[in-house]
């Protein structure tokens, strides 16, 4: 969109009048800020030196480069506005890091020592709180706590060791409320000193999060507290989420790290996992225990791991069957079972371009009616078979058989072996069981429901 | 007065005849005189309807206009021939003409013959009588009934052009609540579709009897506005029928269903207050009464010492007969010099010069604020068609996009359709307010304004 386009120079123009304001001396201290501009999931990030390391793949995101200065590993991040595109055809003003949000995933090996400088070009002061890492108290990044804020035009710099390996997260802890509504976080991960430990041959990273962006706006609501209208991985919504594309017999882990404000229960098909990490560090073999679902509580984090043997596009999702929706009424009435003929031609007469919708159920089947601007149909996608009807927090884990190592590339749909796609039966239809003693149903299959007050008094009308 | 030899008096007569300069009738009970008067004002012309040709002329000329929806025009036009009570003044003038004529006529002579037999002796007295005083007074008492008549024309052209303004105005009435009607229905219809969906909505089990009641309250609401607004209709239209003078089957005449749309642009009157004193009726008969009194200040400063006749228009008024004449008195200046009255002359000149500047001050500010009035209707109207009614026009297109995206459901829909449908009326309201404003206007100017602005092609009602 040529707004969102504008905005993204402008946002630019903001950022270099930013820069400038650095002092040169300054400047030369710092290391390099790179920015991220795209929302496509950028190749692992091998190493460049350092101890080595196998990189995670952040969906729809990246890995913040480094560089090594007398043995520490350096950072920087920007806080800064984004433009984020949650899905093609819908963007938000967001805040996050390197051009970015969320922001860039942060890898490190443990024992690491690490500097991060932090530059604020937010419109107020922030922090960053380095969460599950166990630090100096004055590293943590709670404002007022254990540092003063950072004023913007700031920069901050923090440094600790990467004590331990796991799976771990960063945001603010200063104005947090606006700042996470906002989209300010990002994933951390800090990986084994052995490599061989805990291998994997793929290993996904995403941040849950959640926005309320009023169809036709394009700036979160950063007061809601719990009816949110769109439910996202590293803050993009189904169809708009990068697959998990994985060769078959791979060992997989998932991370996921929740900083929404409500629990959500990720739900695997085709697979059996176990939950072997948390942002308390790595789960002992003896207390890990089967799964499809796992869920992950508000502030916390979860590694999934399995062995991808069944070959397939496997839905991937949030199990809160709302959080698979993008922007939806929560206020709507339902019209299942609503009679509309004679009513719908009055209404049409009165709003031209009135369609019914409801009255069989919420499936739109297929219709795509003009929407407001900066808005994504409630249900979505479009599969080999169909509509997908579904949004937000879902995506496909795609299982292929001889992929390369580190191919990442949508295969596009899975080719099913025949006769292992569930089919329309055209023989007879095998005789309905009755319960013993039970009364048969009604003949035209509607529920028999009685009501007080039937009666409407209304037929004078 | 006995004269014995009256043949000599017939040249006296005749030449009497002459100067007293008789007034005749003008053929058209003085119609002639006030049409010009009240076509300039009105646009459309005042006649009497006197022979079986007019009223033919008439009912044809009602066939034609009522055979189309009557417009603002038409109706003017129709009142100023057709409204009884205004032809009745028009026979008003046909009334002081004749007085006029009748003043200007001399009393007819009378011949009297008197035969007398008495002591043997027979004498025959014939008398040609003759109402010397009126011959006197005729040229007085014509002045007097020429100022009744011109007073009589003023008043009826001012009551024609009344008539016009106020069918103007009821027509505007007329068709303006025809559209409320209209828009009554709409949201009604509107209130029926939620009120009818909401039963479905109970009947299907998704709704409770609360939210059912809801929609019905609405829905019967509506349905008591409809009935209110049709009464309102029904008494503009019948208004605008009386001034009409139409009954029967021509009461049935059809209006326009829409108010004429607002112009491209306003009136830009630079002399409001110098038209108003030029062209209203008030002020110029201010004016004619302010130059009747100078001349007869005039008169009774040239005739103080030789005045022998008091005139006086009298004006009697008995129980519900009402008579009209003069009066003169005859009187010898012996007492009286005549500076009480030249004095009083003086004083009614004067109250008569000061209500002409009252007439013509409060004419100006009428004009004034007629045209301010004028200006900010016309501004409230073009707010309402290019502002509001667009913007609400915006927002059902949004509703309806929201709607479309399962963002807001179709109660908020046909909730929306009532509201935009209430934004409209309101637009009528301002468009009719408008039309009375430019109405008043023209009243306060002292006629109609000349049609400068081409109606707007765009801005559509809706």
């Amino acid at each position: 969109m040529t707004d969102s386009m504008k905005r993204r120079s402008f946002l630019q123009g903001a950022a270099l009048l930013g820069a400038g304001m650095v002092s040169k001396a300054g400047a030369a201290t710092l290391p390099e800020a790179p920015v991220q501009g795209s929302a496509a999931t950028a190749a692992p990030l091998v190493p460049p030196n350092g101890r080595p390391y196998n990189p995670v793949v952040t969906l729809n995101g990246w890995s913040l480069p480094w560089r090594m200065k007398d043995g520490v590993k350096e950072f920087h991040l920007v806080a800064e506005p984004v433009v984020r595109e949650l899905a093609p055809g819908m963007h938000a003003n967001l805040w996050g890091y390197n051009g970015q949000s969320p922001g860039p995933t942060i890898e490190v090996v443990e024992g690491d020592r690490v500097r991060i400088f932090v530059t604020n070009k937010l419109p107020e002061h922030t922090s960053v709180h380095w969460h599950g890492q166990i630090l100096p108290n004055g590293m943590d990044g709670v404002s007022g706590v254990t540092q003063p804020s950072i004023q913007p035009g700031k920069t901050f710099v923090y440094e600790f060791v990467a004590k331990h390996a796991g799976t771990f997260m960063y945001h603010p802890h200063a104005d947090e409320m606006a700042q996470m509504a906002m989209g300010m976080m990002g994933f951390w991960v800090t990986h084994p000193k052995d490599p061989r430990q805990h291998a994997v041959d793929r290993d996904f990273v995403f941040l849950l999060s959640a926005y309320d962006i009023e169809p036709g706006s394009y700036t979160p609501k950063v007061n809601t507290m719990l009816d949110f209208n769109l439910w996202t991985f590293n803050s993009r919504v189904f169809p708009a989420i990068d697959p998990m594309v994985v060769r078959q017999g791979e060992r997989v882990r998932i991370r996921a790290g929740n900083l929404t404000m409500t629990n959500h229960p990720l739900h695997v098909h085709g697979h059996t996992f176990e939950v072997t990490g948390t942002d308390g560090g790595w789960v002992r073999p003896s207390a890990r225990w089967p799964e499809v679902t796992t869920d992950v509580a508000v502030g916390q984090m979860r590694a999934i791991e399995f062995v991808a043997d069944n070959p397939g596009d496997w839905a991937f999702h949030c199990h809160k069957s709302h959080h698979t929706m993008n922007a939806m009424g929560h206020d709507v009435p339902t019209l299942i079972g609503v009679d509309h003929r004679g009513v719908a031609e009055k209404i049409n007469k009165l709003v031209p371009g009135y369609m019914v919708m409801g009255e069989k159920g919420g499936a739109m089947g297929g219709m795509r009616m003009p929407l407001p601007e900066n808005t994504l149909p409630m249900m979505t996608g479009t599969g080999q078979f169909g509509e997908i009807e579904m949004g937000g927090m879902f995506t496909l884990l795609k299982v292929r058989e001889g992929l390369a190592r580190g191919d990442y590339r949508d295969p596009g749909h899975y080719r099913h072996p025949k006769g292992t796609v569930a089919y329309e039966w055209t023989g007879e239809a095998p005789p309905a069981p009755s319960a013993p003693g039970g009364k048969a149903g009604r003949a035209d299959g509607a529920l028999d429901v009685r009501r007080g007050g039937a009666s409407t008094g209304h037929e004078g009308h | 007065m006995n004269i014995k030899s009256p043949l000599r008096l017939t040249a006296a007569t005749a030449v009497l005849l002459a100067l007293t300069g008789c007034a005749s009738f003008s053929g058209d009970a003085g119609m002639g005189a006030i049409d010009p008067l009240v076509q300039a004002r009105t646009g459309a012309p005042a006649r009497t309807l006197k022979t079986e040709a007019d009223r033919r002329a008439l009912d044809e000329l009602l066939q034609a206009r009522l055979a189309q929806p009557l417009s603002a025009d038409g109706a003017v036009e129709i009142a100023l021939l057709n409204n009884r009570t205004l032809q009745a003044s028009y026979w008003e003038l046909g009334i002081a003409e004749a007085d006029l004529v009748q003043a200007g006529r001399l009393q007819n002579p009378a011949f009297g013959y008197q035969h007398m037999r008495g002591g043997g002796d027979v004498s025959i007295e014939r008398t040609l009588t003759f109402n010397l005083v009126s011959l006197i007074t005729a040229p007085l008492a014509s002045r007097i009934e020429g100022r009744q008549f011109e007073q009589t024309r003023q008043q009826v052209a001012a009551e024609a052009v009344q008539v016009a303004a106020d069918t103007r105005r009821a027509w505007v009435e007329a068709v303006a609540a025809t559209q409320a009607v209209e828009y009554a229905r709409q949201v009604a219809g509107a209130a029926e579709a939620s009120a009818e969906l909401g039963q479905r909505m109970r009947q299907a089990g998704n709704w409770s009897a609360y939210d059912q009641a809801r929609e019905q309250a609405f829905y019967a609401e509506a349905m008591a506005d409809v009935a209110r607004a049709t009464q309102a209709a029904t008494a503009a239209r019948e208004h605008l029928t009386r001034l009409l003078g139409l009954w029967g089957t021509q009461a049935q005449y059809r209006l326009p269903e829409r108010l004429p749309e607002l112009p491209a642009a306003p009136r830009d009157i630079a002399d409001v207050e110098q038209r108003a004193v030029r062209e209203r009726l008030d002020v110029q008969a201010a004016n004619l009464a302010t130059q009747r009194t100078a001349s007869a200040l005039g008169l009774s400063r040239a005739t103080r010492f030789v005045n022998v006749l008091e005139l006086g228009a009298v004006r009697e008024s008995d129980g519900g007969a009402k008579a009209r004449g003069y009066e003169v008195t005859l009187e010898i200046p012996l007492f009286d010099w005549g500076g009480a009255r030249t004095a009083r002359a003086e004083a009614v000149y004067m109250q008569a010069v000061n209500r002409l500047a009252a007439t013509a001050t409060d004419a100006r500010s009428a004009a004034r604020e007629s045209y301010q009035a004028y200006r900010s209707a016309y501004d409230v109207a073009r707010h309402y068609r290019d502002v509001v009614i667009p913007l609400r026009k915006k927002l059902s297109d949004e509703t309806l996009l929201r709607y479309n995206g399962m963002l807001l459901s179709t109660f908020e829909l046909l909730a929306d359709a009532r509201e935009q449908r209430s934004a409209v009326n309101a637009y009528v309201g301002a468009l009719k307010d408008f039309w009375l404003a430019e109405s008043s206007l023209e009243t306060a100017l002292g006629g109609r304004l000349p049609a400068v602005v081409p109606p707007s092609q765009q801005g559509a009602t809706q």
